[in-house]
């Protein structure tokens, strides 16, 4: 009778994760003209993909892109967390104030962005035209433009981190708190020697999440830059959108996804390991 | 048994008599009301007066067919080239659907249309030959709805305060844009960007191949314009960069960007389609605009572009469709959507009182420029990969210092690149 219990999660499973993973591999194997699939090729798209000059930059680019917006958007997530945690006035106004880029659509944040970094009529080019700099020309550059579009992704989902880390924190006992401040431990004590124990496996849940997420980012990307210039904020995802509805590339997009599943993989398990030694 | 296997036979016998008929076009048109899914980027809800006038043709239309109603989607052309590939993949396209001139090629060599009836026929009072607008086995799958072609556009303050006049040639173009550039303005208006499917700079492109008489494809379909007369095109860019003439942030400047740039008086010049001539009239009194600056052909001809109608693979109302389309391009839809600046299609239109009046001005002038100064092109099936290999071969020139000859060869692998 366990397999009743286990049917339905594995049907599930099969079909929104296995199916589609074989039939992207199945894709890449054959030749495809914007949707129809053809022939047969063996491993010509993988071949075509690891031939690729470019390769190399895009996983750079999205090795930077991805560990960029996670190294904000961790500590940013925790400090808000930490802060509303001890809140006792004008919590619920806070919270809603934090939580406010989540709430956004990614296109929403990115158009939003796109308006107030614009170098002819945005806000931030007013402020800096008035300071004596010049416009804010953010996207014009490829160094600028990674920049901008890790700290916008990193701002758009920080809350993330944010309830993660404030559901840990509300598990913390208090009675640990108050026996460290009666044997004299400060706040850097209590966060060294409370907090961060107590968090370290929702820390590592926090970064699998948000690399996942950041790994397969594509609408901030494709409404404010679509991986340019030059090609220096073309993640591997956007790159597989790119192929997909740019050349209509099925056979070759579907090739880079199964790249991008692996590197997904190998991110998410090198974190996941780190739990893995905590708990034994 | 064998009444078991006549019923068998039975009922193959009506499941094949049914998908029999299902083939016949003429028996799968439904009787009686009919709802048609159209898609277009224009919003009717908007305050524009082209969203005015595509409101209130769809209305009389209607009224007009109290049997078809139509389904307005709006959907930007990059998410149409996104999405009607995989909705007619899916059996979903639908029934009627806008389209960017050069883009129509290759939506149909994506399955995308179906071909128009055998009534289209009947319309031969096109302005411009419409014998491009077809598939890859020859048939017409769109119409033109909406023409327009490239010109320059200046700012007449601006070119007076810098002493100069209205540039003939692109050499001239160079001089003047590097004037108003060391007098704080931008010089010439163009983007590298491809966040708006690289509208200014393949639209550019497109009237300039014209001009020097190069064609994009060869016979085969693949780009082949990196010649001497290609070059042409790159040769000017990278006149303009060294000029310090381009935008500071060309990179990431779009067709919206650099129009807005125009109407706010910081660009001195640029070339854009004809449909601006209409509302830049209006935004900013200083905004002129003429034929293009002579090529080294000394030619000011540009390539005919514009929206087209088509109807989607599959639908199973293409009489209705075809209806629908009809009217749209048609004298009285036709002078409704003048008067929101568009330049209407068929010859018939412009019979329309409309045309006569003082307020038809602008449009007779674009229409009469389209006529004698635009040709049509025979596109590939590549444009979008060409689209976006211009911008990026434009963001190198801009950011690597790259030559006019390797803008050209750049933006040709792009396009060739599988």
């Amino acid at each position: 009778m366990v397999w009743l219990y286990v049917l339905p999660v594995s049907a599930v499973f099969l079909f929104v994760f296995v199916g589609p993973l074989i039939y992207t591999a199945w894709t890449a194997l054959h030749e495809t003209s914007y949707y129809q699939i053809g022939k047969f090729s063996g491993l010509n798209s993988f071949v075509r993909l690891f031939s690729d000059s470019d390769l190399p930059s895009r996983i750079w680019t999205t090795l930077v892109f991805s560990l960029g917006a996670l190294v904000i958007a961790l500590p940013a997530g925790l400090l808000s967390a930490i802060v509303l945690n001890n809140l006792h006035r004008f919590k619920r106004s806070v919270r809603s104030l934090f939580l406010l880029p989540w709430l956004m659509s990614q296109a929403t944040a990115g158009t939003i962005w796109l308006w107030f970094l614009n170098p002819n009529y945005g806000p931030a080019s007013a402020i800096t035209k008035s300071l004596g700099f010049g416009p804010t020309d953010v996207f014009s550059t490829p160094t600028s433009a990674l920049v901008a579009v890790t700290l916008m992704t990193a701002w758009w989902s920080y809350p993330q981190a944010m309830l993660l880390f404030l559901g840990a924190l509300q598990t913390i006992p208090e009675e640990l708190r108050e026996s460290l401040k009666m044997d004299g431990g400060g706040i850097r004590h209590q966060f060294v020697n409370i907090t961060l124990p107590y968090l370290r496996n929702t820390i590592v849940s926090v970064v699998v999440v948000l690399l996942m997420l950041y790994v397969q980012m594509v609408t901030i990307i494709l409404v404010t830059t679509r991986g340019g210039p030059i090609g220096s904020t073309e993640t591997l995802s956007m790159r597989v959108y790119n192929q997909m509805f740019d050349k209509f590339d099925l056979s070759g997009a579907s090739a880079t996804a199964i790249l991008l599943f692996a590197v997904n993989i190998v991110l998410t398990l090198v974190a996941i390991r780190f739990r893995r030694k905590e708990s034994l | 048994m064998i009444k078991k296997r006549w019923g068998l036979a039975l009922v193959t016998a009506v499941v094949a008599g049914l998908a029999l008929s299902g083939c016949s076009p003429s028996a799968s048109e439904p009787k009686g009301p009919v709802t048609l899914n159209y898609w277009d980027f224009l919003d009717p809800s908007q305050a524009n007066p082209r969203s005015k006038a595509l409101k209130e043709n769809i209305a009389k239309f209607e009224a007009a067919n109290p049997d078809i109603k139509i389904n307005l989607s709006v959907v930007s052309l990059g998410d149409m080239l996104n999405r009607l590939p995989q909705a007619a993949a899916a059996g979903q396209a639908p029934d009627v659907f806008k389209m960017f001139t050069p883009v129509v090629p290759q939506m149909a060599s994506a399955g995308v249309y179906s071909p128009l009836p055998d009534a289209a026929s009947k319309v031969t009072d096109w302005l411009r030959p419409t014998d491009t607008l077809a598939g890859p086995d020859g048939k017409p799958v769109a119409v033109p709805y909406e023409y327009r072609t490239c010109a320059l556009y200046y700012n007449e303050k601006i070119l007076n305060q810098i002493g100069a006049t209205v540039p003939t040639t692109y050499d001239q173009v160079v001089e003047v844009a590097k004037k108003a550039a060391a007098a704080g303005y931008t010089g010439f208006g163009t983007g590298f960007s491809d966040t708006d499917n690289s509208a200014i700079i393949s639209t550019f492109f497109n009237c300039f191949m014209s001009q020097v008489d190069q064609e994009i494809w060869n016979k085969d379909g693949q780009a082949d314009f990196a010649t001497a007369k290609g070059n042409e095109f790159g040769d000017f860019l990278a006149k303009l960069r060294d000029a310090k003439a381009l935008g500071s942030n060309v990179v990431s400047d779009t067709y919206g960007t650099v129009a807005d740039g125009m109407a706010s008086g910081t660009v001195a010049m640029a070339v854009l389609g004809t449909e601006r001539a209409v509302s830049f009239g209006s935004q900013n009194k200083d905004l002129k605009w003429t034929a293009l600056p002579k090529a080294s052909t000394g030619d000011t001809t540009g390539t005919t572009i514009g929206w087209t109608l088509g109807i989607g693979n599959g639908s199973k109302n293409t009489e209705a469709a075809w209806k629908f389309i009809e009217y749209m391009t048609g004298p009285e839809a036709g002078a409704l959507m003048a008067t929101g600046g568009e330049v209407p299609t068929r010859a018939a239109t412009y019979q329309q009182p409309f045309f006569s009046t003082p307020e038809a001005k602008t449009v007779n002038d674009i229409a009469a420029y389209v006529k004698t100064n635009s040709e049509p092109r025979t596109y590939s099936n590549t444009w979008t990969a060409l689209a976006t290999g211009l911008s990026q071969a434009g963001q190198k020139l801009t950011l690597n210092g790259s030559s006019g000859n390797d803008f050209i060869r750049s933006a040709q692998d792009a396009a060739n690149k599988k």
